[in-house]
């Protein structure tokens, strides 16, 4: 009989430094999952690790090890810190909390920013690597399955994770709007500043087939040029390099538009009245407003990208009802069907020994009834199945129905177990407030 | 005289219209929903409605005792929305373009209504000779390829001003403006040289004195919506080497054109007569 445990910490509960020490890598991970299935053989192990969270989910025996200090120690002696280091920073839950927990970090409601996709590639992975080191059993393998689905859909059928959350990003989102290829497009970066490096970063992801970078030093322009192998251009020459540009930033610091109406009216002809994509993240602005009323002139400026982001989150939000939903019908389903496969073999078993009980009592019977005939032989034989089963189809109907909430199957299991002796148990029993406890509790 | 559409090709013809109303409500619909199945369902109804569509042509070509298409009103408005369906079903099997179906749909559905109505109340054949039948496929073909044009440029106005109006999620959808232009121009210019051909089939046949335009003919609206229609679309092609037209002005142009277009199409059905 499984049970399962989660022990972690996240960005919420765990400031960097105790997060970073408690961090599993791929290798210290293999080597993690590997030394826990030497100290646990019969237990299941998955392994999460990300920037923002550490996570271990324990499947284990009912009563069975590890307990959660047990959990806490190993982490502590493969990390090598004293427990009191990170102890007070750990969260742990229990069963259905598992679960539940397990699909909202897939479908990132956990995660420090909402409805980013890279945590369920790392749920992925976390899981494939459980699965290589043999680690994810009968009850992890189906859990994160159903999570990683989850994920999916909450992806899919939600607006969680639709729009863009960031400036940089926004503007990639707009220029991909405007132009379909890149290769043949240019781009043209005023400035040379931490603001336009992080922009400029995105636009190269683009492959463009030219990145001029144009500042008053420049030396920080051929730093940058040399960065994201670009060409560093001189400011002189601005008029020229926006001829040849289809997407310009700019991020300078003068205090007056480098970019005037006057000015490129002058050259639209020379550019072909080819579409333009500016982005203008200086404040004040590098480009006239007016610029932006040509045609074929795409103007956007930091308080138009922000805009977008604010409405990006505001989205988001209103989302998360739609993928609470998905995770509390997929919680339901799977409790049901964990439940089910838990309690299957016990009801099995228990009707099979009833039978057999029965038929051996009416075998009994019959050998001092001489005279009875086949027929009423089988209408005993039938009699004794009928009482059996109806004595035994409140207490299994009320097994299989009752609240997973109040009871879960584990302890029903376990008590079928012990009241009709369906099985010798050998495992250590923990305290009963301990083990029947389905509250998480906070370390 | 011309085969009348039968009961049981008409009801095809409705069903085809139905199912293409189907998956056009539902490619709306996957603009709220993202469900794949929603996607599934609306793909299915596209190759249904090119099913039934082809299914009518077959059977009203059986019942000519003509295999070849165009035969009349009927037939070719068919023949016209069934192009323009594959185009769509062409484009989003290759590089999607996800508002492609919202914008030609709709008037693959007005085609098919228009064949269900013209082609019952004022059926009329088609002469059948070498030149009539050149003139026909190129107009059509022409045709055919301005709707796309037409279709696509409304969808450029649209993105153009989603764009200009700095809304969430730009570009999302409609493609970018540059593929937009693209295909516009590649439409417009198959479009100019079909029509091109159309049109001096239509004179020859005009000036060897086998039409029923009457000696007037350069007066008739599917004479004069036809020359204003090919002025437009010259004026797109244009735009290469002037490029002041290109981008918004291509675009607008494009739909005016496919107005103008729409107007020859409903003259043609008006006419009295053979063609």
């Amino acid at each position: 009989m499984d049970r399962l445990l989660l022990l972690g910490l996240n960005h919420t509960t765990a400031p960097l430094e105790v997060r970073e020490r408690l961090a599993f890598n791929a290798h210290q991970r293999m080597e993690a999952l590997s030394r826990f299935r030497q100290q646990f053989p019969n237990c299941e192990l998955v392994v999460l690790s990300t920037c923002n969270r550490v996570e271990l989910y324990a499947a284990r025996e009912v009563h069975g090890h590890p307990r959660t200090e047990e959990l806490i120690q190993f982490a502590a002696e493969f990390h090598g810190l004293p427990v009191a280091h990170f102890a007070p920073h750990l969260y742990h839950k229990a069963n259905r909390q598992v679960v539940e927990h397990l699909f909202h970090v897939a479908s990132s409601l956990d995660s420090m920013v909402l409805g980013e996709t890279q945590i369920l590639g790392q749920v992925r992975e976390a899981y494939e690597a459980a699965a290589q080191a043999s680690a994810a059993g009968p009850l992890l393998n189906p859990l994160f399955q159903r999570a990683i689905a989850v994920g999916k859909q909450v992806v899919r059928d939600t607006a969680l994770n639709e729009g863009r959350l960031s400036i940089a990003s926004v503007a990639v989102d707009y220029a991909r709007g405007i132009f379909d290829h890149f290769h043949d497009k240019t781009v043209l970066c005023v400035g040379a500043g931490k603001m336009a490096t992080l922009v400029l970063e995105n636009f190269v992801g683009l492959k463009p087939g030219c990145l001029l970078v144009c500042n008053r030093d420049s030396a920080k322009a051929s730093a940058v040029a040399t960065r994201f192998g670009g060409h560093a251009v001189t400011l002189d020459k601005l008029a020229d390099h926006l001829i040849a540009a289809d997407i310009v930033l700019t991020s300078t610091g003068s205090a007056h538009p480098i970019v005037t109406r006057q000015q490129f009216d002058r050259l639209r002809k020379r550019r072909r009245y080819r579409p333009i994509f500016l982005i203008d993240i200086a404040v004040p602005r590098d480009v006239e407003p007016s610029v932006g009323q040509i045609d074929n002139v795409y103007l956007y400026n930091l308080d138009d990208l922000q805009q977008v982001v604010s409405q990006t989150q505001a989205q988001r939000k209103g989302a998360i009802d739609a993928a609470r939903k998905i995770i509390v019908q997929h919680v339901e389903s799977f409790v049901a069907w964990h439940r089910q496969r838990e309690l299957g073999p016990a009801i099995h078993q228990l009707y099979n020994r009833y039978h057999q009980i029965a038929q051996e009592e009416l075998a009994r019977t019959l050998g001092k009834l001489p005279n009875v005939t086949e027929a009423e032989r089988a209408h005993l034989q039938d009699l004794a199945r009928r009482i059996v089963n109806k004595l035994l189809h409140d207490p299994v109907q009320a097994v299989r129905h009752a609240d997973p909430e109040h009871m879960p199957a584990a302890q029903y299991l376990h008590a079928l177990e012990k009241l009709f002796q369906l099985r010798e148990r050998t495992t250590d029993v923990d305290s009963p407030e301990d083990e029947l406890s389905d509250e998480p509790r906070e370390s | 005289m011309p085969d009348v559409p039968n009961a049981g090709q008409l009801a095809l013809l409705v069903m085809a219209i139905s199912v293409f109303a189907v998956g056009g409500v539902l490619s709306v619909c996957r603009l709220r929903w993202q469900g794949h199945a929603l996607r599934i369902a609306a793909k299915a109804c596209l190759y249904t409605g090119i099913l039934l569509s082809v299914s009518v042509l077959v059977w009203h070509a059986r019942d000519r005792g003509s295999w070849l298409p165009l035969g009349d009103n009927f037939d070719a408005l068919i023949w016209l929305g069934l192009l323009l369906a594959l185009f769509v079903s062409y484009t989003q099997r290759t590089r999607p373009l996800r508002g492609l179906d919202w914008f030609i749909m709709p008037i693959v559905m007005l085609l098919l209504i228009a064949a269900a109505v013209f082609g019952r109340a004022r059926p009329h054949e088609y002469v059948h000779t070498t030149w009539s039948w050149v003139h026909r496929v190129t107009a059509y073909g022409g045709a055919a390829a301005f709707a796309v044009a037409g279709a696509v440029g409304a969808m450029y106005l649209i993105a153009n001003h989603t764009l200009r109006a700095k809304r969430l999620n730009p570009g999302a959808g409609l493609g970018s403006l540059e593929r937009l232009e693209h295909i516009t121009l590649v439409s417009v210019t198959l479009g100019f040289a079909l029509l091109t051909i159309g049109s001096v089939t239509g004179l020859v046949w005009v000036l060897e004195g086998r039409n029923t335009l009457g000696p007037k003919w350069y007066a008739q609206p599917k004479v004069l919506l036809t020359f204003i229609a090919w002025l437009v679309y010259a004026l797109v092609l244009h735009s290469p080497i002037n490029p002041r037209f290109r981008g918004r002005k291509t675009a607008m142009l494009s739909v005016l054109g496919f107005a103008l277009v729409v107007g020859v199409l409903i003259a043609v059905q008006l006419m009295p007569g053979k063609r």
